[in-house]
């Protein structure tokens, strides 16, 4: 049908723009309606098909006018002096919004950031349960009868019997021919991926800062959704003492107390020994942070990551956001300690421009 | 002689000289200073600090409420001071200057910490686009320098 030709033309012209905006996109968060686990509503600017447009009637027409026949009509910017000028509604301000799965939104990112698909560690020995059409019963739904098998049983009834006539080949079926397809919940192994993100919610951490983290942290999700079956998400808050906490606290919490690294770590370390065995779960965490770690806990901070998160983790992501105070000296600390440990990627955010570096830091290893 | 009078004359006394390191006791509380330059009317300091015993048993609720009193009462730096973080385990309080300073070379902002033990200590940073956060000398008039001193004692006092 020609208008379905147009509707996949109209959509490839869609996801172009969403395409060639996607910086835009991932720099400013502009993924603004999500509308769910698996769609994401998108804001493009207006595509304006061509249309006629009626007059108003009894304004003129052809052959009305001053003029006699013959005249000329002169060219254009010939006519009597007036002031021109802008209308007076703003333009440009019409949005489409479009749905875009987060599937395809993953598509064009690791195209776009040049992603290396993520090799994940280890066997898959998680097992989740699968439905499969894989055998035949002799009752159930009429949508599922098998009629290949359904007639073949009743040629062969028909034949045994006697009934069946070469000169007159015709197959009818009765009740006990009928053959259903059925399924069977299959184990099917599966590679799991837990991410934990660590947020440090201390009082110099502002909203823009949380939004940097929130923008990073949906890319994150939407790339790593698309390399793992099953990803499992927990969200750590932190200033001095940290918790655990839901995703809608970890972006909306603000607190004044001090900053203690540390403690964000003993309870990702806390979690992972409890719902995650290494063995089993490939591992990322995320931590955002201001980098103005309090006192000596940096000698804390490192024991903790040096002996339970690195060796557990597939990857470990440090984010350092620039607070309205710069950026503390934790990442340095960081990487003087660790150097170029091939399961940490540090990455300086100092605004939301810098996050598709930063994301392209992160996810470019390929881990 | 007050803590502010003494320091004030030493400065005086202190004019055109470099990198001056100023300790002023008076009964439990001291007074450090590191003063890079010093000239009649002002200082650049790198660092202002009262040290004292008295906030040995000082708990963390009364040094926020001390330190919501020190930035109502120091109103007359270069930007407003307030407090920012606190830290219960280490029982003190960051207070720094909100908003900060910005412009094209980047953001310079005051740090008071409030430290139960005890000290009230004021420093200043900077952090340009693209390097690390540094400390610099805060550059102060004898007159602030006095008006700070008195502030952090008042500020001791009414813990």
């Amino acid at each position: 049908m020609d208008i379905e030709r147009d509707q996949r033309r109209f959509k490839q012209i869609v996801r172009g723009r969403i395409r060639d905006n996607l910086r835009k996109y991932i720099t400013h968060g502009e993924m603004i309606g999500r509308k769910g686990r698996d769609l994401v509503s998108i804001p493009v600017p207006q595509l304006d098909v061509p249309r006629f447009k009626f007059g108003k009637n009894g304004s003129g027409g052809v052959g009305q006018g001053d003029g006699e026949v013959g005249d000329s009509l002169g060219k254009p910017g010939q006519g009597p002096d007036g002031a021109g000028g802008a209308g007076s509604d703003p333009g440009g301000g019409h949005y489409l919004e479009v749905e875009v799965s987060l599937d395809e939104l993953a598509e064009m990112l690791g195209n776009e950031l040049e992603l290396p698909r993520i090799k994940p560690k280890g066997a898959a020995s998680i097992e989740a349960e699968k439905t499969k059409y894989n055998s035949i019963r002799q009752t159930g739904p009429e949508s599922l009868r098998h009629l290949r098998r359904t007639y073949l049983r009743a040629l062969k009834r028909q034949i045994s019997t006697g009934s069946y006539e070469p000169a007159d080949p015709r197959v009818v079926p009765v009740r006990a021919d009928k053959q259903y397809r059925s399924w069977n919940e299959v184990p099917q192994p599966q590679v799991n991926a837990a991410v934990i993100y660590i947020m440090d919610v201390s009082g110099s951490m502002t909203d823009e800062q949380k939004e940097i983290v929130r923008t990073e942290a949906f890319w994150i999700d939407a790339w790593l959704g698309k390399q793992y079956k099953g990803v499992e998400k927990r969200y750590i808050i932190h200033d001095a003492v940290a918790k655990e906490v839901d995703e809608h606290t970890f972006y909306h919490t603000r607190e004044s107390g001090g900053t203690r690294i540390s403690s964000a770590y003993k309870t990702a370390a806390d979690i992972i020994e409890a719902s995650f065995p290494v063995a089993d779960w490939n591992i990322y965490c995320f931590q955002f942070s201001d980098g103005d770690n309090w006192g000596d806990d940096n000698r804390k901070a490192f024991e903790l990551l040096g002996e339970k998160l690195i060796p557990a983790s597939n990857l470990f992501c440090y984010g350092q956001v620039e607070s309205p105070y710069g950026s503390g000296d934790f990442i340095d600390a960081l990487e003087k300690q660790f150097g170029s440990h091939e399961k940490l990627v540090f990455s300086e955010i100092a605004d939301k421009d810098a996050i598709y570096e930063s994301i392209r830091k992160f996810l470019g290893k390929g881990k | 002689m007050s803590l502010a009078k003494q320091l004030l004359a030493d400065l005086a006394a202190a004019v055109g000289q470099q990198s001056q390191p100023f300790t002023i006791s008076a009964g439990p509380r001291t007074i450090h200073c590191h003063a890079l330059q010093c000239d009649a009317f002002a200082a650049t300091i790198d660092e202002l600090a009262l040290e004292t015993p008295e906030l040995a048993a000082a708990t963390v609720v009364q040094l926020q409420t001390a330190s919501q009193s020190l930035s109502k009462r120091v109103n007359y730096l270069l930007e407003p001071i307030a407090p920012i973080e606190t830290d219960a385990q280490g029982c003190s309080v960051q207070l720094r200057s909100n908003p900060p300073q910005r412009d094209d070379n980047g953001r310079r902002y005051y740090e008071l910490l409030l430290r139960r033990g005890g000290s009230v200590a004021l420093c200043r940073f900077e952090k340009q686009p693209g390097q690390p956060r540094v400390r610099i000398p805060a550059a102060l008039t004898h007159e602030v320098i006095g008006r700070l001193i008195d502030d952090f004692a008042a500020t001791v006092d009414g813990i």
